[in-house]
């Protein structure tokens, strides 16, 4: 095993577990079906990256995209998170308010199948089907991306923003904030007979994940210093939500684990699967295929996923029986 | 026993006024013009033939649903337009005639989540850390604890409330509205699928509750509960209320022993 | 202005074919709550049996027929398979969103290894073209037309003569109430899903006729297409869902001779959003379908 492939898992590792950890908190912890999810990574990605290129006209002017400020780390990173917690504003007003959720979903799906394709051809926005490449990785000015050293700092990074998502989210997730986000899932009819606005509540996880997303998305597009539509068609969502449903929905955990069982896990095996075997294309369409029979065989025989949601126990509470 | 008033006059203003109150929907006139004072302090019944717009009219009182026409003043303050969560801030809470627990929290949790005022309970609250809530959170647990020690169902407090009995259900959902502090309780037919035992458990509870000077609005079939139980009763049919007083005034209404009480 | 005309013309077909498939889909959620996120992948499979009839030298339009005879068997397993046993367990609808999309995904990556990643065409010499007064099309548009028409009517005779449409109407309106009058839900539910499930297969087959070429990829776009007109309709409406394929279709060929044709989708989309934004239950509204909790 060398460096350069161990960093390259690590990174992604921790790339899906940013994304897994966001979209549990909107999806496990809070009920809403985000099939949108990729959306905002992919603008975070844009984001940094038009931070961080230099303007269009440069490297022989072959890319055309709006922006280009060249400006260094952390902008484009923090340039990505913000980007995602915009657009989740005026989507959450369309979608999170007045319809019923199975709807919210759909929305949402097509909105993401739309987005991808109005990019795809708009060609001036961010450089159309081929997307914008030779994005400056950070501090690249500082030490040579093509170096051990660098890799590992980068691990580094990317180790750093695990840990912050992490501490963030598990905040959220386990304070009575998080319990009012449970119980909106629950029952939104009965959490709003409590008290609860359940369109605020949405819509500030809706922004919150959406910003941890287009975080993802500048780490991402820092490390592989391209991006284009290619990398976020829709079904990549539904990768994230295969995650989120086997590692454990509703538990932070959970998350990680479904980070590293599926995104990694299934990239990792397959690798050692020789492509030639059948018609082209065999392998990648056959691992869809998985994706889709673990969501389906989770959901039918084990919905909570591995690591189900724990159940809260409040300090001093009288000893239970354990049902058998 | 129901202190025998013979007229709705009560000390003080009433608790919630609805003035000419219509919803309609897709031709339907559910609840069609329904005007009524809702005194303090007492427990008024609501009742009816099925149909008549009891529930539909609970709902729009509280902001469940919206009114198609009229307005409803609650303890002074004009709550037409106002959303179903607001009121509910305000005092003015429901309970639901299908079990409405929220099954994947525990007990306790379900009581402490209604609890209003947790400084954990906002984004930013939240991410300050457990240390900036953990007070407030064990102040309120020792509320809910009493709660639950009063209904008795402090052994079920670590149970999610999912896999409670449905009398046990409605107890939580009525000490999950009381966490609110409210000053009026809509009750949508709390005796309905309940363990007789329990009914009676119910009814000391709500007597109590009354006792402690709660207005309690209550939609409920069984008419020998409502007798034993409400100050007032206010007969709805059809959309239209068609009768209020106490029960023994309403019985010698022909009108209202034929369209709906028999015996 | 000849553009114009022209495109009208081309909506003529649009519409059609986008009514097919839209009513299609908004009766399969009328009438058993499901929204078939699998419903353009079903399309886009019947196209492809039509292709390798029409491969094999087959007329196209005994391939439109087959399309919608495997269609309907395609849906009507999809259902007993899939769909049912979840709803039986007592799944959610949201539930029964992500268990469609995974089925969807699956569909399609199982067909593509089949078919390939390159698009296909329909081989169909017989036809002429035809003009009126500056609208062109070719027969086969014209047949298109004819056929969707006398399947709007067959499907409005069928909901409002026939014992089986009437107890598909209660079953949408109110299926506890309609077993306990004695209706046979099981039977209508695997009428409904035959009966869809045919329409979706001929939608696909001549979304593909109407189109210079397809491929897998088009499945999602056929989807989002009779999406947008069942809940321009309002959702469970079948005579919604023929009226939104009316401006639907019109509106996305008149904005492809306006601007261009790559954004035919997009304007599907920016019709749902609006109608999302505006007037969720859409044009003839049905009880609450789309509206939020509480």
């Amino acid at each position: 095993m060398n460096t350069y492939y161990a960093t390259n898992l690590l990174v992604y590792a921790g790339v899906d577990i940013i994304a897994c950890l966001a979209l549990n908190m909107q999806f496990g912890v809070s009920g809403i079906v985000n099939f949108s999810f990729i959306v905002f990574q992919a603008v975070g990605a844009y984001a940094a990256a038009v931070l961080s290129l230099p303007p269009d006209s440069a490297n022989g002017g072959f890319q055309i995209y709006v922006g280009g400020y060249q400006l260094p780390f952390p902008i484009p990173w923090i340039g990505g998170a913000a980007a995602g917690g915009l657009l989740a504003i005026p989507v959450g007003l369309v979608v999170l308010r007045r319809l019923r959720s199975d709807y919210q979903a759909i929305a949402l799906l097509v909105l993401s199948i739309i987005t991808n394709a109005v990019i795809t051809n708009a060609r001036p926005l961010l450089n159309g089907a081929a997307g914008l490449a030779l994005v400056p990785p950070p501090f690249s000015d500082q030490i040579d991306p093509n170096t051990e050293t660098y890799q590992f700092l980068y691990v580094g990074l990317t180790a750093v923003c695990v840990v912050i998502v992490f501490v963030l989210v598990n905040r959220i997730v386990n304070s009575p904030y998080g319990r009012s986000l449970r119980a909106m899932r629950e029952r939104e009819l009965a959490a709003i007979a409590i008290g609860k606005n359940p369109v605020r509540l949405k819509m500030t996880v809706f922004i919150v994940g959406g910003v941890i997303a287009g975080l993802s998305g500048a780490i991402l597009v820092g490390f592989i210093q391209l991006w284009a539509p290619s990398v976020w068609l829709y079904p990549e969502t539904i990768i994230l939500f295969a995650a989120v449903i086997v590692g454990g929905r509703g538990n932070n955990i959970g998350a990680i684990l479904g980070a590293l069982l599926v995104p990694v896990g299934f990239e990792e095996v397959t690798r050692f699967i020789p492509t030639t075997i059948g018609p082209p294309g065999l392998i990648p369409a056959l691992q869809w295929v998985a994706i889709g029979l673990l969501i389906i065989g989770f959901l039918w025989f084990r919905p909570e996923g591995v690591r189900p949601e724990p159940r809260h126990v409040f300090e001093g509470a009288p000893a239970r029986e354990e049902s058998a | 026993m129901a202190a025998a008033v013979d007229s709705l006059v009560t000390a003080g203003r009433p608790m919630l006024v609805a003035s000419d109150i219509h919803r309609h929907f897709e031709g339907l006139h559910a609840v069609d013009g329904v005007s009524m004072d809702v005194p303090s302090g007492q427990i008024t019944g609501l009742i009816g033939p099925n149909g008549a717009g009891k529930s539909t009219f609970l709902a729009v009182l509280a902001g469940t649903l919206p009114a198609s026409a009229g307005t409803i003043v609650f303890d002074g303050e004009d709550v037409t337009t106002a959303p179903a969560y607001m009121r509910a801030r305000r005092g003015l809470v429901r309970t639901f005639q299908l079990p409405s627990e929220f099954g994947r929290l525990t007990v306790l949790e379900n009581l402490l989540v209604a609890a209003p005022k947790n400084r954990g309970d906002s984004l930013f609250g939240a991410l300050r850390g457990r240390k900036y809530w953990i007070d407030d959170e064990r102040r309120l647990a020792q509320q809910a604890r009493a709660l639950l020690k009063r209904f008795g169902l402090s052994a079920q407090e670590s149970e999610y409330a999912g896999t409670m009995s449905g009398g046990q259900k409605r107890l939580i959902e009525i000490m999950r509205a009381l966490m609110l502090q409210p000053r009026l309780l809509l009750l949508d037919e709390p005796m309905s699928g309940v363990h007789p035992k329990i009914v009676l458990e119910i009814q000391h509870y709500l007597e109590d509750l009354r006792a402690e000077g709660l207005t309690i609005l209550m939609v409920e079939h069984e008419l020998h509960m409502v007798e034993r139980l409400c100050d007032s009763v206010v007969v709805m049919a059809q959309g239209k209320v068609i009768g209020s007083g106490t029960m023994a005034t309403l019985r010698r209404q022909r009108e209202i022993v034929d369209a709906y009480l028999v015996g | 202005m000849d553009l114009y005309v022209a495109a009208f013309g081309f909506g003529l077909v649009g519409m059609s074919v986008i009514a097919i498939a839209a009513v299609g889909f908004t009766m399969q959620f009328g009438i058993t709550n499901m929204i078939n996120l699998a419903y353009g992948e079903v399309m886009i499979s019947s196209a492809y049996v039509a292709y390798y009839l029409n491969k094999a030298g087959i007329s196209i339009w005994f391939g439109m027929v087959a399309g919608a005879l495997f269609g309907a068997m395609f849906s009507f397993l999809l259902n007993r398979i899939v769909y049912a046993p979840f709803l039986r367990k007592g799944t959610a609808p949201i539930g029964m969103v992500i268990v469609s999309l995974a089925v969807s995904l699956m569909i399609a990556n199982l067909l593509l290894p089949i078919v390939g990643y390159y698009s296909v065409s329909y081989q169909d010499t017989t036809g002429g073209l035809l003009r009126a007064g500056g609208i062109v099309l070719t027969t086969n548009q014209i047949a298109i037309i004819g056929v969707a028409v006398v399947l709007m009517l067959l499907i409005h005779g069928l909901l409002r003569y026939t014992r089986l449409g009437k107890a598909m109407r209660a079953t949408a309106a109110n299926p506890t109430l309609a077993r306990n009058c004695g209706i046979p839900t099981q039977r209508v539910i695997d009428a409904v899903w035959l009966i869809t499930g045919a329409l979706c297969g001929l939608a696909g087959v001549v979304a593909a006729m109407n189109s210079d070429s397809f491929a897998i990829a088009n499945g999602a776009g056929f989807l989002i297409t009779a999406l947008a007109a069942a809940v321009l309709g309002g959702a469970g409406q079948p005579y919604g869902a023929m009226i939104g394929a009316v401006i639907i279709g019109m509106v996305t060929e008149l904005s492809a001779a306006a601007w261009s044709p790559e954004y035919k989708e997009v304007v599907a989309f920016g019709i749902l959003v609006l109608v999302m934004v505006l007037r969720p239950q859409g044009l003839l509204a049905k009880r609450g379908a789309l509206a939020a909790a509480g």
